[in-house]
């Protein structure tokens, strides 16, 4: 079953007097379970995909359907309600927040759900923090963690709602490629245990070996598959 | 909302100095709010208390030719109505179960004249039987000098602040009649003049009337007395014998009713009529030389009013005071309603009740102008907070904008964002200005306890007499909360604005 179906996708930004196109009629099905890589040059459209795919932007034309619902046609609070239940997102710059402990970032966007227990939420959120390798630091603020371990918290917070689809924009961009291939590794393994759909863009290509599908993107077109 | 209160929560802390300045201001303003609250309904209240028990009474009853209620303190010059039918009004206040005492009194302004080379002096009068007085307001003045007047007795009872001021125009220091100098009770200006001090017993009056009949009359003053409380307002009343009163002002005395005569044969035939009131040994029609004087109670023994009716003469008030638990605006409604069933309360002779706050004018509506300009004064101090408060919060919202990006790309609502920024400045007006709150009422109720009394005049306008007893109402309570309440407002609208401005694109930082 496709979870993302993707038809005549284009997304134009103004600049100016002119339109950047930054992504020019895109076709995309991608499977429950997949772990799809988007690689691509600078500028080619990774990102812009990505956002429109994950409701934080909005397509110019064409159609999206997540989980079999259109979303070019949502408000901002069926979209909002839509990233909440259904996707997770893992951010190039580890965006925690800094007031926040550990497992208070990764319980958060189960506590926006309001459809657990605390009890549950602390066993869940506990449980993750496990699985990423975090359970001795599950008390520690961002601030106080290393770049690969702010990750590792932004993984467990994107699977801890138990989300249809992960994006993941360049997530090892600002890590050393150790530990890149350390996170790349944790999400394969993630996708493996809960079944969940990855989605993450790169221009690296060491780590396409990580991916069961690979999509190449250029000039807002796909190249290859 | 635990969520949104514990971000919050965490982010006042992480800005603790700026919190800190906040939470100080928001704590000052309200404690000063509270406390201030709290002094001036203790002023209020007390005032309240010393008028209505030391000089008004809870209604004033007036004529009801005078234009406004404020009879208490009029220009000089201008006088107050007169009140003819006393004793048509008196069965009438009998009647009414929730008047708790009566006292028909005269009160108007007089000149003391000079009869040395210089100034005259100036003072309000006010005209009472004093053993009606005494029963109406108890112990309210104590003689500093001399006696106060017996029953029936005629003369003058001088407040001391009357007589500093008297002095200060007039170059003339009063002392009780027979009595002597107490050189302690001079005033400073009286100390250093002391050689060359005149010193008299006995002043001559002349009476603020609308109609020309006013007389000189000579009284003896008998004591100089001293109010319970704020001397600075009722130290400016010399209280004198209802009869010498209506002489100084020229109004009907019980006397003349007693002849029926009219008032132009009165006039006419005053020297008689003084015989007749008086006997002829008690009263001298003086013969003074170049000063006039019309009537002298002092050239032979002190005259007396027994067996006179006093109450058939002029009056210019009646103070009322009422039985416990009735309210003054119910007791003038139903007086008001008695005096127009009773056809009292024509234009002529008629009369209307007002409560002693209109009758006090200024001075009764001291608190609430004092409050509101506390009001303000604490608003002022507001506005900085919310200035301050509103430009760090917005700082904070420029800062935090991937991080709030963020949390709307993972699924928190704009209603959470905003729920964020107004927990923080809930939290912090609730906190800060609470706990001002809560110390200032506990400051405000503690007061009492260290009985704090004071004799300075000045002070006790703000104690609202000679205790310093502040009081807090749920009203001034919750006139702080509201502000408070209004300060969270209208800090919180712009930052939310901002931050509900934010998408979670702006989770991601391109540039
Ligand atoms: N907000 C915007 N306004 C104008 N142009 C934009 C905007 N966002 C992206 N673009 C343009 O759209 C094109 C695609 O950008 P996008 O960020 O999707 O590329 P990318 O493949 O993610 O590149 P990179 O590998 O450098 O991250 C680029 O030419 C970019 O300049
Ligand atoms: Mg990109």
């Amino acid at each position: 079953m496709n979870i993302i179906e993707i038809k005549g996708l284009k997304k134009d930004y103004p600049l100016g007097k002119t339109t950047v196109n930054a992504v020019r009629g895109v076709d995309l099905n991608i499977e429950e379970g997949e772990f799809i890589s988007i690689i691509g040059p600078s500028g080619s459209g990774k990102t812009t995909l990505l956002n429109v795919i994950g409701c934080i932007d909005t397509a110019t034309e064409g159609s999206v359907k997540v989980g079999g619902a259109e979303i070019t046609i949502m408000n901002d609070r069926a979209l909002t309600d839509l990233r909440l239940h259904k996707i997770g997102f893992i951010f190039q710059t580890f965006n925690l927040i800094p007031v926040l402990d550990v497992i208070e970032n990764v319980e958060f966007p189960l506590l926006l759900m309001k459809k657990h227990t605390k009890s549950e939420i602390r066993k869940r959120a506990l449980k993750l923090i496990e699985e990423v390798g975090l359970k001795e630091h599950a008390t520690h603020r961002p601030a106080e963690l290393s770049g690969g371990q702010r990750q590792r918290v932004a993984i467990a917070r994107a699977l801890v709602t138990n989300p249809d689809i992960v994006l993941a924009d360049e997530p090892t961009a600002n890590l050393d490629s150790v530990t890149g291939a350390q996170i790349l590794e944790l999400m394969r393994e993630m996708n493996k245990i809960e079944n969940t759909t990855f989605i993450f863009s790169t221009h690296d290509e060491h780590v396409l070996k990580y991916a069961n599908r690979v999509v190449k993107i250029k000039d807002g077109f796909i190249m290859e598959g | 909302m635990e969520l949104i209160f514990k971000i919050a929560w965490r982010n006042i802390l992480r800005h603790r100095g700026k919190s800190i300045i906040i939470g100080i201001i928001l704590f000052l303003g309200s404690l000063i709010m509270t406390v201030g609250n709290g002094v001036i309904s203790g002023m209020d209240s007390g005032l309240e208390k010393n008028i209505v028990n030391g000089f008004m009474g809870d209604i004033v009853i007036i004529s009801s030719k005078e234009r406004s209620d404020n009879i208490l303190f009029k220009i000089m010059g201008k006088s107050v109505e007169t009140i003819t039918n006393y004793k048509d009004i008196k069965p009438l206040l009998e009647q009414q179960d929730y008047i708790e005492a009566k006292l028909p009194v005269g009160k108007n302004g007089a000149m003391v004249i000079n009869e040395e080379e210089g100034e005259p002096g100036y003072a309000y009068l006010l005209g009472v039987d004093f053993k009606e007085y005494k029963e109406f307001f108890k112990d309210n003045i104590t003689p500093v000098e001399g006696t106060l007047l017996g029953d029936a007795e005629q003369g003058l009872l001088m407040s001391a602040k009357a007589r500093d001021e008297l002095y200060e125009s007039m170059n003339v220091w009063f002392i009780p009649h027979g009595g002597k100098l107490e050189e302690a009770n001079l005033s400073e200006d009286a100390k250093e003049n002391l050689n060359s001090l005149i010193v008299k017993e006995n002043p001559v009056f002349m009476g603020f009337s609308d109609n020309n009949s006013s007389s000189d009359i000579r009284v003896p003053v008998k004591g100089i007395i001293k109010y319970r409380a704020l001397n600075t307002i009722w130290g400016h009343f010399a209280i004198m014998d209802i009869e010498s009163y209506r002489r100084a002002l020229g109004y009907f005395s019980s006397a003349d009713t007693k002849i029926d005569i009219s008032d132009e044969k009165k006039m006419l035939l005053e020297s008689d009529d003084l015989d007749s009131m008086f006997g002829s040994e008690s009263i001298i029609v003086p013969d003074k030389g170049s000063k006039d004087i019309d009537v002298d109670f002092t050239r032979k023994k002190l005259s007396t009013t027994e067996g006179v009716d006093l109450e058939s003469g002029t009056y210019n008030l009646i103070f009322i005071k009422l039985k416990s638990g009735i309210s003054m605006e119910h007791g003038v409604s139903r007086l008001n309603e008695a005096f127009s069933n009773a056809a009292l309360s024509g234009t002529d002779p008629g009369v209307r009740a007002v409560t002693w706050k209109k009758g006090a004018g200024p001075i009764g509506n001291m608190a609430t102008i004092i409050k509101g300009a506390l009001f303000f004064f604490v608003m002022m101090l507001f506005v900085v907070a919310i200035i301050i408060i509103v430009n760090t919060l917005t700082m904070a919202t420029l800062e935090r904008v991937t991080e709030i990006g963020m949390m709307r790309a993972v699924g928190a609502r704009k209603s959470f964002i905003s729920g964020m920024f107004v927990g923080e400045t809930a939290m912090l007006s609730g906190l800060f200005g609470g706990f001002g709150i809560i110390v200032g009422v506990v400051v405000v109720k503690l007061i009492p306890y260290f009985n704090i009394t004071t004799d300075n005049d000045m002070v006790q306008l703000l104690y609202g007499g000679d205790k310093f007893f502040p009081i807090l109402s749920f009203v001034d309570i919750f006139v702080v909360i509201m502000q408070l309440f209004a300060v969270t407002v209208i800090t919180v609208l712009y930052p939310v604005k901002v931050a509900t401005g934010i998408v979670p694109l702006d989770a991601i930082s391109r540039d």
